[in-house]
């Protein structure tokens, strides 16, 4: 089983850089191809079926890096605009050329690495958390080769071992957020604190100038954060009263599902009270021509811990510059400039710190003390998810009408 | 020689459908095998958590869960927004089509022509963001509004069935200008002088001259707003909030969030075959409607002097 | 030929509040191009900043330069088939004009995801398992994603500029010993070129515009533009995404203007030169 490894190692000091991408991709690939042929997915499209069996040694550990010389490009594929330049450029100076490749939805990155089969080209992705077991049982990641990246000591372990990979052998954190929300204090006079309180003002004081993530996962944690349910359940009585409530009591006081409302709608005071991402809700307030008018509630009881996580696909072209760049880009310096760039936590040991010296803007709405931490809980992709996209088109329906 | 003409035109004639062979190819090898196996998904199922489809079990199961109250009730309403944003974009084109067809002079047409698209070789979403700032609560146009008395809140403008119905007539209104405008131009001027010289007037002149010799292009111009619309669902999303879900946003949702390809490839297969049902079934009512007309009308100018006047003007006009 | 009346002025009128109207929203993205703040839609001061972010960030020029490249090679080949295919359904209708008219409507009624969710699979089958590979360049597959539906249009438009027109030039034409191709180009191309032209500007800008396919289909180095400022939004988007767009406008604006100054002087139509050539 280890025999393409070992070949691949070989070949990539006889052939060309770009013979040597090609026979290990074709190499990586066949493997592919092999076991889901073992498997019993005739279709080679099917080859996301269920997938039985530990077959982990299937996956080329590390994609093959063993620390040899870099390769002379690294492709990423991520979100838009979602790294420093800073960091890319001075990345870049070290040796590979990069590339940046853009998506703007974590199933447009599984839809893609999924269809080509570990040939899509790309050298890092970086998926949300919720996915990452779906992306490892389908073998479109591989195991990280640690030894490459000591950084990852450099990294909290507080944001470390997180539920989708306990032991951080795929994936490490590029940056984390929560969910709360935002409201208009000139509009909403009370204090608003919990959910429930969300809840309430939503059909009060900001009925039809309230927005909710676009996102069912996100909609549904509301319900579920505010009555004390957890809110990965999969009691399908959960979300049937979820799904009267919803339907019913919030429906006519929605104005718009939106994931990123503070930093749109918002400038413009379009929206009263708006479900909302830490980082985006930071951005949307520092932003505003009158920022004192806006207030962000991390609310109570509890909410959620999204991940963005670093992860390599299945026949990454280029896996040495891959594990020199996550080892690079972990590094604190580094890591407290992608922070700063994009306003969301990275995750380095000592970045608090580094952000107060050097006075960041509204470090409260970045750091979260241990306390506001304690109350931040994992999402998960389970068997209820075509329920929760069912309520969530329900819900679509009756508030469009 | 007669004849060596005739077989000269029938060799002509012989070529006729092959023109549109590569055509065909084209969207047989990259549409159609393509979209055969999004038919044959929506007959699978969804296999566990992490699969997206399987067709280890064939079943119709996925159609009976895509015919459900909630895909009926948006796609009524998508429906709805489709038919009013094509009447829209055909009233507000229609005069502008022939203004720059008819009455600008020749060698300004082509750059009017393009500047009818400039506006949208940018992103669709910087342009409605664009719209997002006109129409928000603080812009000047919600102030106006409100001051004139139109409009009782500043925030009725944005997240409205108005704003959605904004969106799609402004994402769609080239593509019924542009077919339109190619169907007025071909209209000979001088048709339209030979008409009046006949004693018809203007407002007849356009109706039974012009109009009937740019219906294609009127048609197409249907055809290209109304389907596309049918399948819109990013654009009224951002303009009309809550109010802007279209049922193209369920079959994206069943792809993407819920992963579930088998019951949005059944969904997509039935929206596909429901627009085209309202597509044959309107193409059906106007012909009927055309030809209702067409007979009129040849009753009409029967009485008139000359009959059977079009073909003959113009092929003195051409010649 | 008509005086200035009152229906015509109207119409001016009418034309130009189109034309407003189309304008309306990049008039104002012209104006957030100059943003010296962090978010597009949030002014802060007057700048220039914006468009030195441009020039300092390749991964921007190179997103617009995948999608003016892709635009245009889809343009061209929407144009080549849908003008064949739309002179034919209309001067050679047969028995197989239905199932084309059928294909063509299947083809734009197909709401783009699935175009996308379908096209994907099938290329990695083209380009690994038949080892065809211009099918795993990503400016390969584009083209291919976007000359769908701009294939379907072209052929409408061609079609109803000539459905209806008596085919009698062409018959002239053969009539005088021209050879079929000659009749072709001398005749029957100049009569469907402002429909091609029409037609070619439609399709490059539905290729131009195209968000959903292109994000399925593209491979590491084709983000094309339009991806990459809808993926942008989850960090916020910038005033230089507006900047973009002003630099195009005004390109394109400034490109318009010098061909009407030659077509000016030299006193032909756009779509007569067009014929000629």
């Amino acid at each position: 089983m280890n025999k393409p490894v070992n070949k691949s190692g070989n070949v990539r000091i006889l052939a060309s850089h770009a013979g040597a991408r090609a026979i290990r991709q074709e190499l990586s690939r066949r493997h592919f191809l092999s076991l889901a042929a073992l498997a019993g997915a005739g279709v080679a499209l099917s080859a996301c079926g269920t997938g039985d069996g530990e077959t982990s040694s299937a996956v080329e550990p590390g994609a093959g890096a063993t620390g040899g010389p870099m390769e002379k490009s690294l492709s990423i594929y991520t979100w838009g605009d979602y790294d420093s330049p800073e960091v890319i450029d001075s990345f870049a100076k070290t040796g590979p050329k990069v590339t940046l490749d853009s998506y703007g939805s974590n199933e447009e990155l599984i839809s893609k690495l999924v269809a080509a089969e570990g040939t899509s080209g790309y050298d890092i992705v970086v998926p949300t958390g919720v996915y990452i077991p779906q992306l490892i049982e389908n073998e479109i990641i591989v195991p990280l080769n640690k030894d490459l990246i000591p950084n990852m000591a450099k990294v909290d372990p507080k944001f470390l071992g997180q539920d989708w990979d306990p032991e951080n052998e795929y994936s490490v954190c590029k940056c984390w957020g929560t969910t709360g929300f935002v409201y208009d204090t000139t509009l909403i006079k009370r204090d608003l604190v919990t959910w429930n309180d969300f809840i309430d003002a939503m059909q009060n004081e900001a009925s039809g100038r309230t927005s909710l993530l676009d996102d069912p996962q996100g909609v549904a944690g509301l319900y579920f954060w505010a009555n004390g349910i957890d809110w990965n359940t999969e009691d399908m009585a959960d979300y049937d009263a979820y799904e009267a409530e919803a339907v019913e009591k919030w429906a006519p006081h929605i104005a718009g599902f939106d994931s990123y409302p503070a930093t749109g709608a918002m400038q413009q005071n379009t929206f009263a009270l708006m479900q909302n991402w830490n980082g985006d809700s930071r951005l949307g307030i520092l932003e505003h021509k009158q920022p004192d008018r806006w207030k962000w509630v991390l609310p109570g009881p509890t909410t959620e811990l999204w991940m963005d996580n670093w992860c390599i696909p299945t026949g990454a072209p280029h896996p040495e510059a891959a594990h020199a760049f996550l080892d690079y880009v972990l590094e604190p310096e580094n890591s407290f400039l992608e922070m700063d760039y994009i306003g969301y936590n990275t995750g380095a040991l000592g970045i608090e710190e580094m952000a107060a010296e050097r006075k960041v803007e509204l470090p409260e709405m970045i750091f979260f003390t241990d306390e506001q931490l304690a109350t931040m809980k994992n999402g998960a992709v389970n068997e209820a998810q075509d329920r929760r996209t069912e309520v969530y088109d329900k819900l679509k329906a009756a508030a469009s009408a | 020689m007669r004849d060596e003409a005739h077989s000269r035109r029938a060799a002509k004639r012989l070529p006729g459908f092959v023109l549109a062979v590569p055509a065909w190819l084209w969207l047989t090898v990259f549409f159609v095998v393509p979209f055969l196996q999004i038919a044959w998904f929506s007959l699978g199922e969804k296999p566990g958590m992490f699969g997206t489809h399987s067709n280890a079990v064939m079943s119709l199961d996925r159609y009976a869960e895509a015919f459900s109250p909630t895909f009926f009730t948006i796609f009524r309403a998508t429906l709805w927004m489709s038919v009013l944003g094509t009447i829209a974009c055909l009233l507000i084109a229609l005069p502008a089509a022939y203004f720059m067809a008819m009455k600008v002079p020749a060698h300004r047409r082509g750059l009017l022509v393009a500047l009818v698209m400039v506006p949208y070789w940018t992103s669709f979403l910087i342009r409605t963001i664009g719209w997002k700032v006109i129409l928000s609560s603080e812009g000047a146009l919600a102030g106006f509004l409100t001051d004139v008395g139109l409009v009782a809140d500043p925030h009725d403008l944005l997240n409205t069935r108005g704003a959605v119905l904004l969106g799609l007539i402004y994402n769609y209104l080239p593509l019924m200008i542009l077919p339109m405008y190619v169907a007025f131009d071909r209209v000979d001027s001088a048709l339209g002088e030979a008409s009046k010289d006949l004693g018809a007037d203007r407002l007849r002149t356009f109706f039974q001259v012009t109009l009937p010799l740019a219906r294609p292009g009127i048609i197409a111009g249907i055809i290209l707003v109304f389907i596309p619309m049918m399948g819109d669902y990013v654009t009224p999303a951002v303009l009309g909030g809550a109010k802007g879900t279209m049922v193209g946003s369920l079959i994206a949702s069943q792809f993407l969030t819920a992963q579930n390809w088998a019951l949005g490839s059944a969904m997509a297969v039935v929206l596909i075959l429901l627009t085209m049902l309202i597509v044959v079934i309107a193409i059906a009512l106007m012909w009927c409607v055309g030809w209702l007309l067409h007979r009129r009308s040849k009753l009409v100018i029967g009485t008139v002097p000359p009959p059977d006047t079009r073909p003959h003007t113009q092929e003195v006009v051409t010649a | 030929m008509s005086r200035p009346s009152g229906t015509n002025l109207a119409l001016g009128a009418w034309t130009t509040l189109v034309f407003l109207f189309l304008f309306a929203p990049i008039i104002v993205i012209g104006i957030y191009s100059f943003n010296g703040g962090r978010l597009l839609t949030a002014w802060d001061g007057f700048s220039l900043e914006p468009f030195k972010a441009i020039i300092e960030r390749p991964t921007v020029r190179h997103t617009v330069a995948v999608s003016l490249q892709t635009a245009v090679i889809a343009a061209l080949l929407a144009c080549a088939l849908g003008t064949l295919a739309g002179m034919a359904t209309a001067r050679f209708p047969g028995r197989w004009a239905g199932p084309f008219t059928l294909l063509l409507l299947l083809v734009s009624v197909t709401p783009e995801i699935v175009d996308g969710i379908a096209l994907l699979p099938w290329f990695v089958t083209l380009g690994q398992d038949w080892s065809l590979l211009p099918f795993n360049n990503g400016y390969v597959r584009l083209v291919i994603g976007h000359s769908l539906f701009a294939t379907a249009v072209v052929t409408y438009i061609v079609r109803a500029r000539l459905v209806g027109l008596d085919a009698s030039l062409e018959e002239a034409s053969a009539d005088l010993y021209a050879r079929p191709v000659t009749t072709f180009f001398k005749v029957t191309l100049p009569l469907v070129g402002p429909a091609v032209l029409a037609g070619g500007l439609l399709a490059f800008t539905l290729s131009l515009d195209n968000t959903v396919i292109s994000s399925f289909i593209n491979v590491s180095g084709t983000t094309s533009w339009p991806v990459y400022v809808l993926s942008s939004v989850r960090s916020g988007l910038k005033p230089e995404i507006a900047a973009v767009s002003t630099i195009l406008l005004v390109l394109t604006l400034l490109v318009l203007g010098l061909v009407a100054l030659v077509l000016k002087r030299s006193g032909s139509s756009v779509t007569d030169t067009m014929a000629v050539n």
